[in-house]
């Protein structure tokens, strides 16, 4: 019942939002104006600025009404020339956003500050309809709720009224039922004497058949056999482990859309034992101004909201505090403490793709364990993977395989990759 | 070729003593119930049917219910803010310093895991000393202090804080003196805090003073040069050394520097050159330099005195009354001035007695010599024992007499290490506030008011000054861990200045004091670690002696000390003065003469113990002075007769669980003689009934006669360079069951010298260390349990009217044990290229790799032991127990803190596992990936192993074979070189080079 009031809700939302914005069109005296202005906005703003909220600048809400065309232009150009003529207005806000300058943008012809104006006029138009919108929206909820008593009403004599109907025909069926019992049993008792001994039959055939009883306790032993080896052989194998990660991280995003290197959050893998998982500072990097809001109707989203509580960042005041806790994630990959693995070994000399492991990490929503990490995984890879010739320390190594056998390729296997020591110590 | 020689790892080898015979027949130590089980009885014990059944179901059910465990999920918890310096997985290594030595700490995402030398200090930087290697888990030791404390409640530094100032401000006002009571405390930084506080209490009077005193030298030094310092011994330039009861490459001053130096004229490189220096002991108990000495000649405590007086007599061809009379030790001194006078200059004698009249014979003799300048260095001098009896004395009768408002012990123990403990206590009980200054409740820390705890020095700001002109840096890696403060952020705050940070005050303190002038500034000094502005050489002295009037001194002093049992107490190598009783490594690790463990004993020569019906395995009750205590005896080859020797540093208290009541104290026994500190004194020795198994490891495998021990002496290497090393190989033809196979990348091997070893033992704990190898404790070492990966085995033979005994029936007929001779022989997995181990493991969990090396999958092993039986050098040890997680082993690494320790690239076995040196498999990956990461060949030093890193003595030198120019290539072509057990061809990876003595020859 719920989802009937909220579509209609949403309808009533949709409706309205688009009256208003066919309002703001229509109003709007400019709209090819709009949209070079959204452009430059999102190009060269909106990472210090947001219409509705504070950033590492101020919110553009309203600007128009608290400054002149002609100033904001003299601004936007260039601010700290503004600043420096002595121009109160500058430097009040200046000093309100802690004395952070904002870039000149000398480039920008009037006409298209102009543009950005409007767009941002524009923007603020649609934030205030929306509240609007919204009250709407609670307005037909009460009248959702009257509407899904009677709706409800009305179901109840329909189901008294099937009911009634089922129980009639099940009566009827009973009546027939009883006046045929005699013809019913009869057939059951011939076919009952029928299967019995044609059971009987079988089950003696099949006993007196030394043979196949011996044959069919071998096929048994040996399914139950190859059922037991393939459980144990698995065990502790945890090839798909896809755990529910404390932040609902997502590779696809980074890595798949924005493209995002694996070495700048996992820099570890390319220079030690540890791929390492990037501390909390790492990701602040960018997400201090993005805040996937575009995602969340405006707010914050809330997986990032257990970032900023992790390195305790207010983003109001755009602070850090002082009660830092880390993240939690849980551990995707796991080796036995007894083997010892090195990604620099892998990535950076021997030059292997983070995706020949981790798999197409880049497509993941959520990350799993792609291979098996198995010592025979780790084997197969090792004697067929050859030595990466380029490196100066495989010199002698190659020389002296050279001698043995010509041209054909060096695995890691014959250079003592597949040695316990290798990984065992 | 076989050496005549018979060498003989203890006692019980030597006699064949029937336990010992029946004990090395059995494949294992302990006998193996077989014939309980095989026997009729054991046979036919019948199980019914039911119980068999019930047993299996149980059985079967228990395990199920045991594996069903749901798999642990793992945790992944990065960094908040990652420090920019730290790579997870990779250590960074600080340049820090530890008692002067300038030190290299690695550590590991924040967390200190072994120290180095640095070497690229001044001074000691080839190696470490033992003390210093397992300084690391002093850091993570849970006996420590975690909190201020008052009353022994733990309290807020401010309320400390407030207390202290008002009974300091009460003291002042009430015209009592202030008292710092102290090790020698050579750090600049803490005698700049201590000035501060002394400036605003004037009454605040320094006192140092140390358990093991040097103020016998200091005073002696002050009568005859004007100069009231212990020098600095430069043993590199000297030829001739004779040494009078000074165990200088062992606890005698900085045993570690000496040995390096020492050793520069003794190792390969210097016979190399044909040149190797002599080194002449005199001594009662067989020390660590004696078991290295060319020639040894045993002495009672009351003799060294006599011995000195003769060789200032033969000399200098005067005759002062009060010579030797032992007769052996009268044709060696003549023997041994004849060379000292030849070699001028380039000689020098020492002694260890801390009396300032031997002291100031000896300062004559050495004025004579011309050691004074190039070996004796008075202007470079010593800083680290500045110690002074008489000052204490003082100390502890104005404390009785009321005079003492307020007393600190800074990192002093004296309520343990000083002979009159009563008078301590006495002491501390008449002073109105008392406050201990220490990193523990230790025995002087609960008998004060309050106890201001300290943090290791792997936590702290500061510096030190092992001698003058070098000061090294101490910087933390780590920050402190328990609520801790640095003693001299505290006097700072107790002289009102709470504000300076200690970072601040050090780093101005050096700016304004000490890098001054030099052009280095402070950032230069955390890089490097140390700052040097002496110069090289000391100048010319010449000792002012009455050498009369002192000689007289001593033949009366000695009287005090001659009697029939005569009782020397010495500084253990291993246990020092008793301040690291709490590190479990320290305790496991064998004393490098008796390879005793876990306890202090009476060391009594074989013959005389025999006559005092003493035995192994006896006690005994040693009193002197007034003091008496129960030991165990140790039967010890070499000792004097008619003289007993006991460690001091055991016996604490309050140190902790793994030091408490370890051995006796032996502080007690010493004497005030002329103001200083006595080492030796008359002594009764009686039997006692009961018995007490030491827990040795000398005598945990025979050597079955073998002749493994190569020896020479240095007039015949000059002759022939091959002398006695007996290679099988050049004899003999050898045959192969093994096709041979290439090593055509590296191949791993190691060249051990004998004749630098001088068996100290650093290399062992840096094993330790480095590899997670636990401590099992005293029982399980009794058991032959020790898990050691490198043990330095320790041989005697014996030498009596310069004819070496050759059978046990002639040694039978030995009149005493005095004159023995020792080799020390590390011995390590030799990596054989035909390992038997590797043949009989039937999980192949241990196999030989293309460079060399005999690895070890530990995953793989199940425990069959095998390998270990069939190893000729007995080198595999075998897991009995998770020692690191079984509270029967709570020696130290019971608890999560403690496993910081562990280092990270080495899994810690569990049990049922065996395990051996692994060639520190992960330095050489580490060096490895190093070079290819650099895109470059793997240069020689490039890996180093964590027990070479450690040797001060230079004797062991790894590297890679394949290349013809690498430091170990030549080493292994040294014509010394030999392989243990060679004849059996196993083909072992490591060569050993014949201990060549530089004796007299007839």
């Amino acid at each position: 019942m719920r989802n009937i009031s909220s579509v209609l809700g949403r309808l009533a939302k949709s409706i309205s939002i688009s009256l208003v914005l066919l309002f703001a069109v229509t109003m709007t005296s400019n709209a090819q104006d709009a949209k070079e202005g959204a452009a430059l906005f999102k190009s060269n703003c909106s990472s210090c600025h947001k219409i509705d909220k504070k950033m590492t600048g101020p919110a553009l809400a309203g600007m128009s009404e608290r400054h002149s065309e002609e100033w904001l232009v003299k601004w936007i150009k260039n601010s700290g020339a503004l600043i420096a003529a002595g121009d109160e207005t500058a430097i009040r806000v200046f000093e309100e956003y802690n004395k952070v300058a904002m870039p000149a943008f000398t480039q920008f012809s009037d006409d298209q500050i102009k543009s950005i104006i409007t767009y941002v006029k524009d923007e603020e138009a649609k934030a205030a309809a929306a509240p609007a919108a919204g009250a709407a929206g609670g307005a037909e909820k009460s009248e959702a709720n009257s509407f899904m008593i009677i709706g409800m009403a009305a179901i109840l004599i329909l189901a008294i009224g099937v009911i009634f109907i089922l129980s009639r025909i099940t009566k009827t069926l009973e009546k027939v039922i009883a006046n045929n019992q005699a013809a019913i049993d009869a057939a059951q008792v011939r076919n009952e004497a029928y299967e019995e001994s044609g059971k009987v039959k079988f089950a003696q055939k099949f006993l007196k058949n030394k043979k196949l009883v011996g044959f069919t306790a071998l096929m048994v032993v040996a399914f139950l056999a190859v059922l037991g080896w393939n459980t144990m052989w698995h065990v502790g194998v945890h090839q798909g482990y896809q755990p529910v990660q404390p932040i609902k991280f997502s590779h696809q995003v980074h890595a798949g859309v924005n493209q995002i290197e694996c070495q700048y959050c996992h820099g570890g893998a390319f220079k030690s034992k540890n791929a390492s998982i990037p501390s909390a500072n790492v990701c602040m990097n960018c997400h201090n101004t993005i805040t996937a809001s575009d995602h969340y109707d405006g707010e914050t989203s809330p997986e990032l909201l257990k970032l900023y509580r992790a390195v305790d960042w207010d983003p109001d005041t755009r602070t850090y505090g002082d009660n830092q806790r880390p993240i939690q994630w849980i551990r995707i990959h796991n080796l036995p403490d007894f083997a010892y693995f090195n990604h620099s070994q892998h990535v950076s000399v021997s030059g292997i793709e983070c995706q020949t492991c981790h798999g197409p990490v880049e497509t993941m929503e959520e990350v799993y364990q792609y291979s098996p990490l198995t010592m025979k995984w780790c084997i197969e890879c090792h004697q067929t993977r050859e030595v990466n010739t380029d490196n100066k320390y495989y010199d002698k190594l190659i020389e002296a395989h050279e001698k043995l056998k010509k041209g054909e390729k060096l695995t890691a296997a014959m250079i003592g990759g597949l040695e316990c020591g290798k990984c065992h110590y | 070729m076989d050496s005549n020689k018979k060498y003989w790892k203890g006692l019980e080898e030597l006699n064949q003593t029937p336990a010992f015979v029946e004990k090395s027949k059995g494949e294992f130590a302990e006998s193996v119930p077989v014939e309980d089980v095989l026997n009729e009885a054991g046979l036919s014990t019948r199980t019914p049917r039911r119980d068999f059944l019930k047993a299996l179901g149980f059985g079967l059910g228990a395990v199920t219910l045991a594996a069903c465990n749901r798999t642990p999920v793992h945790k992944a918890m990065p960094y908040v803010i990652k420090p920019e310096e730290i790579t997870p997985g990779i250590p960074n290594f600080y340049a820090s310093s530890f008692k002067g030595q300038s030190i290299l700490v690695r550590t590991r995402e924040g967390r200190p895991i072994s120290v180095e030398p640095n070497p690229n200090s001044v001074g000691l930087n080839q190696g470490i000393d033992a003390v210093a290697v397992t300084s690391v888990l002093d850091l993570y030791d849970m006996s420590k202090l975690q909190n201020p404390q008052i009353g022994g409640k733990d309290v807020q530094w401010s309320k400390l804080d407030n207390t202290v100032i008002g009974a300091l401000d009460k003291a002042a006002a009430a015209g009592k003196q202030i008292t710092i009571v102290s090790t020698t405390v050579n750090s600049p930084s803490t005698l700049a805090s201590i000035a501060r506080f002394a400036a605003k209490y004037p009454a605040t009077n320094h006192v140092q003073v140390d358990p093991i005193s040097y103020s016998g030298l200091i005073e002696a030094n002050k009568n005859s040069f004007g100069k009231a310092v212990v020098p600095t011994y430069n043993f590199e330039n000297a030829q001739v050394v004779v040494s009078v009861a000074a165990d200088f490459l062992g606890s005698w001053l900085e045993g570690e520097e000496q040995t390096q130096d020492y050793t520069k004229n003794r190792d390969y490189k210097s016979l190399k050159g044909g040149k190797m220096s002599r080194h002449i002991q005199f001594e009662s108990g067989l020390s660590l330099t004696g078991a290295n000495a060319d020639v040894r000649i045993a002495i009672r405590p009351s003799e060294e005195g006599a011995v000195l007086i003769s060789l200032y007599n033969a000399i200098t061809g005067q005759s002062i009354a009060g010579g030797t009379i032992n007769a052996k030790a009268k044709t060696a001194i003549a023997l041994v001035a004849k060379e000292l006078v030849n070699a001028k200059g380039a000689a020098v004698v020492v002694a260890g007695a801390n009396d300032v009249y031997i002291q100031s014979l000896v300062n004559a003799i050495n004025t004579q010599l011309g050691a004074y300048g190039a070996i004796i260095d008075l202007d470079n001098y010593s800083k680290q024992y500045q110690g002074s009896d008489v000052a204490f004395q003082k100390f502890l009768t104005d404390a009785k007499a009321g005079q003492v408002g307020v007393a600190f012990f800074l990192n002093s123990n004296p309520a343990y290490n000083y002979f009159k403990a009563e008078d301590v206590k006495a002491a501390i009980a008449k002073i109105d506030f008392t406050v201990s200054l220490s990193d523990r409740d230790d025995e002087t820390a609960i008998l004060t008011k309050a106890i201001a705890p300290v943090p290791t020095y792997l936590e702290s700001w500061g510096d030190g000054s092992s001698k003058e002109g070098l000061v090294t840096i101490v910087q933390p890696t780590i920050n402190p861990v328990f609520d801790t403060r640095q003693p001299e952020k505290s006097f700072l705050v107790w002289s009102g200045d709470s504000a300076t940070d200690i970072y601040d005050f050090v780093k101005e303190n050096w700016e304004a004091n000490i890098l001054a002038g030099t052009g280095k500034t402070w950032k230069d000094v955390l890089q490097t670690g140390y700052i040097y502005k002496g110069s090289n050489t000391g100048s010319a002295y010449s000792a002012n002696v009455d050498v009369n009037a002192v000689a007289a001194a001593i033949v009366n002093d000695a009287k005090k000390v001659t009697a029939d049992v005569e009782l020397k107490l010495y500084e253990s190598t291993v246990m020092r003065d008793g301040r690291y009783a709490n590190n479990a490594y320290l305790q496991e690790l064998p004393d490098p003469v008796s390879k005793v463990t876990w306890d202090n004993y009476a060391a009594i020569n074989p013959i005389f113990a025999e006559q005092l019906g003493l035995g192994e395995n006896s006690k005994v009750k040693i009193e002197a002075n007034g003091y008496a205590i129960e030991l165990p005896v140790l039967l010890q080859p070499g000792q004097t007769m008619g003289t007993v020797s006991v460690a001091l540093g055991y016996g604490r208290t309050n140190v902790g669980k793994a030091g408490n009541n370890v051995g006796q104290n032996a502080y007690p026994f010493l004497t005030l003689v002329n103001g200083t500190l006595q080492f030796a004194s008359k002594a009764t020795v009686s039997k006692l009934s009961e018995t007490y198994e030491l827990a040795q490891t000398q005598t945990h495998n025979t050597i079955e006669g073998r002749n493994i021990i190569r020896e020479t002496t240095f007039a015949k290497y000059l002759k022939d360079p091959n002398s006695e090393s007996g290679r099988f190989a050049d004899s003999h033809k050898t045959y192969d069951l093994w096709n041979k196979f290439d090593q055509p990348g590296h191949k791993w091997v190691m060249a051990i010298d004998l004749n630098a070893c001088t068996g100290c033992g650093s290399c062992i704990v840096a094993c330790n260390v480095e590899n997670n190898i636990p401590v099992v404790g005293r029982d399980e070492v009794r058991r032959r349990r020790e898990m050691h990966w490198l043990r330095i085995d320790r041989y005697y033979t014996i030498i009596e009217d310069g004819k070496d005994y050759t059978k046990e029936k002639e040694i039978k007929h030995l009149k005493d044990f005095e004159d023995v001779t020792v080799v020390n022989q590390p011995m390590l997995c030799q990596h054989c290229d035909h390992a038997p181990c590797e043949t009989v493991c039937p999980v192949l969990a241990t196999v030989h790799s293309s460079e060399g090396l005999n690895h070890m999958a530990y995953n793989r092993c199940f425990g069959t032991r095998y390998c270990a039986n069939n190893c000729p050098y007995k080198v595999r040890r075998f897991n009995w127990f998770n020692y690191w997680n079984d509270s029967r082993f709570d020696n130290y690494l019971n608890n999560e803190f403690t496993h910081l320790l562990l280092n990270p690239d080495v899994t810690s076995r569990s049990r049922g596992v065996m395990e051996k040196c692994s060639m520190c498999i992960q330095r050489i990956q580490a060096g490895k990936l190093k070079a290819k990461m650099e895109d470059r060949k793997l240069k020689d030093g490039d890996v180093q192993m964590a027990c070479q890193a450690a040797c001060s003595a230079n004797a062991i030198i790894f590297g890679d074979a394949n290349d013809p120019e690498s430091e170990v290539s030549k080493a292994i072509r040294n014509e010394r070189v030999y392989y243990v057990l060679e004849e059996i061809n196993v083909q072992p990876n490591i060569g050993y080079m014949t201990k060549v003595r530089n004796t007299f020859e007839a």
